[in-house]
């Protein structure tokens, strides 16, 4: 297996989803490439970060009021 | 994906709200809107980029809601339905927007040599993922860089990483197959790898 393939398949390989006659060629590979070790290190920080900062959710400002009225008033006669 | 309302009344639960919904009630109706408002406009804005749009979409995604709210059968939360119910709406005002056609992520993506090794060395970062989330500017950029990917993977990450919605659900939205969904989010992931290294690591010196 190469550097390539590696990132071809990285994503099975993080998620549990590689064979295992896969995983082991993967791993072998990984065991002599400290380079596809530092990628994939900075894959799973990435996933993690992107995740973890979704679930901070305060980057967007709050709903403005003139939007919640609007909201509001668009059902002032409950649907029957 | 509770809020806290402007007048600082305690949240209803689902089942304290539901019944006043169903049964067209003004107060419950204003309870559902002030709840979940915040994060639905957010959930529409991270979709649409345009105030306009995510005006249009929030108003009709709570109409639709409202009016729909007797086929609610409690099977998920409110937040949940209603996610859903924003996140079609606004997927339907944005193919209707498109005017643009599938931009490349090749450039984005790791880069090999003759040889099918990397044409540059990585290296690890010396600030962990907690330190790196503290920052609100870490956030900030987080976002900015999910707006930056080309349109069918921005979906993807905004529905799979940052929704939470499985492959499998992702996949029936966006009316594709759960093969596709898993290729454009490892494509995905690479390429915002690549936008984000030079953030995260200016952080960490």
């Amino acid at each position: 297996m190469n550097c390539r393939e590696i990132a071809d398949f990285l994503n099975l390989y993080v998620e549990g989803e590689l064979p295992t006659a896969e995983r082991t060629i993967f791993e072998a590979h990984l065991a002599e490439c400290p380079n596809c070790r530092a990628y994939i290190a900075s894959y799973r920080t990435t996933v993690s970060v992107v995740q973890q900062s979704a679930a901070r959710d305060d980057c967007s400002p709050p709903v403005p009021e003139d939007l919640v009225r609007a909201i509001l008033a668009s059902v002032t006669t409950p649907a029957t | 994906m509770d809020m806290v309302p402007p007048n600082n009344r305690p949240l209803l639960p689902d089942e304290e709200i539901l019944p006043g919904l169903q049964a067209g009630e003004q107060a419950a109706f204003e309870a559902f809107v002030r709840r979940f408002c915040d994060p639905m406009y957010y959930i529409a804005q991270r979709i649409l980029r345009n105030e306009e749009d995510t005006r249009d979409v929030m108003q009709d995604a709570f109409l639709r809601a409202f009016r729909a709210i007797h086929q609610f059968e409690g099977r998920s939360q409110l937040s949940t339905w209603l996610r859903r119910i924003v996140i079609n709406a606004a997927l339907k005002k944005l193919k209707a927007n498109q005017r643009h056609s599938s931009q490349s992520i090749d450039e984005l993506l790791p880069q090999f040599g003759a040889d099918e090794h990397h044409t540059r060395e990585f290296t690890l970062l010396e600030s962990t993922v907690e330190e790196l989330v503290n920052r609100r500017e870490i956030r900030l950029l987080v976002h900015r860089r999910i707006q930056e990917l080309p349109e069918i993977y921005r979906m993807v990450v905004l529905l799979r990483d940052i929704e939470g919605l499985s492959t499998e659900e992702t996949a029936e939205i966006l009316e594709t197959s759960v093969m596709v969904i898993k290729t454009r989010l490892h494509r995905a992931r690479q390429a915002l790898r690549t936008l984000l290294e030079p953030d995260l690591k200016g952080e960490a010196l």
